[in-house]
């Protein structure tokens, strides 16, 4: 029961009255950022990550994440009223948020969906509190060769599960790869990739590359499709909010197994979009009721919201406790704690107590500030929809371009934010994955840096990591999750004659 | 109008030449075992490796046809290129602008162009969110962030 009495402590740190404020402001700039297509968590974190540098680590951190809580619910809110998605991750509930609030249950379909957030986030921050220690624990006996060997499960459990199409998954990370490794090498101190670029000594800093990525990229995914905001009402019945909470126990079956995928894809760093989207597909396939998923169904609501809150919030167990983030947004979050001068990975719990446990208190807090705020401020933010989009564009591309420059004052990384932009387009387009790209390049280095350490230990031989149990283990299990969509396809290939193309992937199957 | 398969062969060679070009610097750095260890060109080198087979492959998927790539054979439509084009070109005229006329006069400029020009407001209004925006943005990172956004050369030649 050691971590209850740490857990404690913690919200002895968490529920202090700046932290609180600085909740409920984290939390309203991310349904801000949430709700605003074209802005999303992994963006709105990195614009404020400049700012939280006078700051407390702990302070910051629960700015940060009240922020990310913030934005899974904002983009609920746009998913569910306008039928459109304001994250990635909240694609899944348009599916049956929109139909249902069309249909005249707007304030069903919103509280039943953050109900079950609400629910989702819950199991990954119990999972958080009982694990995230036991991990860091059996980490801090960790060599640069068992450090590898996660870092190689990570990147190769994006491949194997991240829904996308392996090979583009593969090309996406070694690019990410390539990004980190731009600029002067932290072991030999040699300059790589510059390109003959003189300013790209200095590597290219991970936010530059979210800036383009998610905020250019989304915004011409957005322009492209020019959508229409029209609105159902939104005008929130409490009376319905509390009916609608009160009905979610009778779909506990969805509700866990929904958690459990959340929780399971948030470790294992498949994030949560890719959780929303296979939570959904599997309720559709065991539900009763699966075929009128699509026209306004309670599980269909119920599945993706839950899993995106789960593998939102236990995306950040791997970062806390081995320093590998589960989510983009995380990711940004992992940069954020190398700026502050903490070392992501076990060693956090050993010398940062207060930090860790400050964070996870925060999170129970947090998360029920978001649902308070959401719930007050959806007539708001909806208000907010009603802006027309050339309007929003133009201030978007400037929040971009400052945010990028604002980095480090360089006047390249603006240019190589647009650049970014365009190839974030052309992945949205084309289903190639961000998130395993903008893993990469957080923590591509760190991941590098293991390989060589151990190589030197091991004086060039590639046995160190079949050296013992465990560094097998991970090499093995990472090894498998490579092979399996390669398995599956041969699988699919001897059963039926007629093959079957799976690049269309799951997601984009259930896009078309 | 642009086909998914164009798309497809486009991303793949601009990946491609990405992990061509990392793997021809990365032989500059030296690959392989040196007596200081793993030298520092080897790991950008697989990885450039691991990004031209991998874009071989995308390449060749893409060229092949598919049958559920058929069910969406094109990826953009001339009004959308349209659309993107209308975000991305003022955009892109906007970064450029901002090492000569500086961040303040490059934003108000672009938002009062994007806004008037294809007359989605009126003049005096685009005007007033031109101002508001370089307003803001002064208030916001010269005031109260101490961040100094470049100002430019022609700011630079009148002495500010």
């Amino acid at each position: 029961m050691d971590n209850l009495s740490e857990l404690l402590h913690g919200f002895t740190i968490a529920v202090t009255v700046p932290h609180l404020a600085l909740m409920v402001v984290g939390v309203l700039l991310g349904i801000l950022v949430g709700v605003l297509p074209g802005l999303g968590a992994p963006n709105g974190v990195s614009l404020l990550l400049p700012l939280t540098f006078g700051m407390q680590p702990v302070s910051a951190i629960i700015l940060l994440s009240s922020m990310y809580w913030g934005a899974l619910f904002g983009g609920s809110v746009t998913s569910i009223l306008f039928n459109i998605p304001g994250e990635p991750s909240s694609v899944a509930t348009t599916f049956d948020g929109y139909p249902m609030a069309r249909d005249g249950r707007p304030t069903t379909a919103l509280a039943t969906a953050f109900g079950s957030a609400a629910f989702g986030a819950l199991i990954g921050v119990i999972l958080i509190t009982f694990l995230a220690s036991w991990v860091a624990q059996v980490a801090l006996a960790f060599g640069p060769a068992e450090y590898f060997a996660v870092y190689f499960l990570a990147f190769a459990s994006f491949v194997g599960m991240g829904g996308a199409a392996p090979i583009k998954t593969v090309v996406a990370l070694a690019i990410g790869f390539a990004i980190a490794a731009i600029g002067i090498d932290t072991v030999s101190g040699s300059v790589r990739l510059t390109m003959g670029v003189d300013e790209l000594v200095k590597g290219v800093n991970f936010v530059v590359a979210v800036m383009g990525l998610f905020g250019i990229g989304e915004l011409l995914v957005a322009v492209e499709e020019e959508f229409h905001a029209r609105a159902v009402s939104s005008k929130i019945d409490w009376r319905e909010v509390f009916r609608a909470v009160g009905r979610l126990p009778r779909h506990s079956v969805a509700l866990l197994r929904s958690a459990a995928i959340g929780c399971w894809m948030g470790i294992t760093p498949g994030g949560p979009t890719a959780a929303s989207f296979m939570s959904y597909g599997i309720a559709r396939r065991f539900s009763r009721r699966g075929r009128y998923f699509g026209t306004g169904e309670v599980e269909g609501i119920i599945s993706p919201e839950t899993a995106d809150h789960a593998a939102g919030t236990s995306a950040l167990l791997p970062m806390l406790s081995l320093g590998i983030p589960g989510s983009a947004t995380a990711a940004v979050m992992m940069g954020g704690l190398m700026i502050w001068g903490l070392n992501p990975g076990p060693m956090l719990f050993v010398d940062q107590k207060d930090f860790v446990w400050g964070l996870i208190a925060s999170m129970y807090v947090g998360n029920i500030v978001a649902v308070a705020l959401v719930l007050l401020t959806v007539p708001v933010f909806a208000a907010l929809m009603r802006i027309p989009f050339v309007i929003i564009a133009p201030l978007i591309v400037i929040i971009c371009v400052v945010g990028a420059y604002s980095v480090s004052n360089s006047y390249l990384d603006v240019v190589t934010m647009l650049g970014f932009g365009i190839v974030g387009y052309l992945f949205k387009k084309l289903f190639y994955p961000l998130a395993p790209l903008v893993l990469a390049i957080v923590i591509g280095d760190k991941a590098e840096d293991a390989f060589r350490q151990s190589m030197l230990m091991s004086k060039g031989s590639l046995g160190i990591f079949f050296a013992n149990k465990l560094v097998t283990c991970l090499i093995v299990g990472g090894v498998a999750l490579l092979l399996l969509p390669l398995v599956l396809q041969l699988a699919r290939l001897l059963h039926k004659p007629a093959p079957p193309t799976n690049e269309t992937t799951a997601q984009e199957k259930v896009i078309i | 109008m642009i086909s998914r398969r164009a798309l497809e062969l486009a991303t793949a060679v601009l990946t491609g030449s990405f992990g061509i070009a990392v793997v021809v610097q990365s032989l500059d750095n030296g690959i392989g075992w040196s007596s200081a260890g793993v030298e520092s060109g080897t790991f950008p080198f697989l990885t450039g490796v691991i990004i031209v087979l991998g874009s071989l492959y995308n390449l060749v998927r893409g060229v092949m046809p598919v049958a559920s790539l058929a069910n969406v054979p094109i990826a953009i439509t001339p009004i959308e290129l349209r659309r993107i084009a209308s975000l991305f070109v003022p955009a892109t005229a906007f970064v450029a602008a901002i090492p000569l006329i500086g961040m303040y006069l490059a934003s108000a400029g672009y938002v009062f162009a994007v806004l008037a020009i294809p007359k989605h407001q009126s003049v005096p209004r685009a005007l007033a969110m031109a101002l508001a925006t370089a307003i803001g943005l002064y208030v916001v990172f010269e005031r109260m962030f101490q961040v100094s956004l470049p100002h430019g050369a022609l700011a630079a030649a009148f002495g500010l």
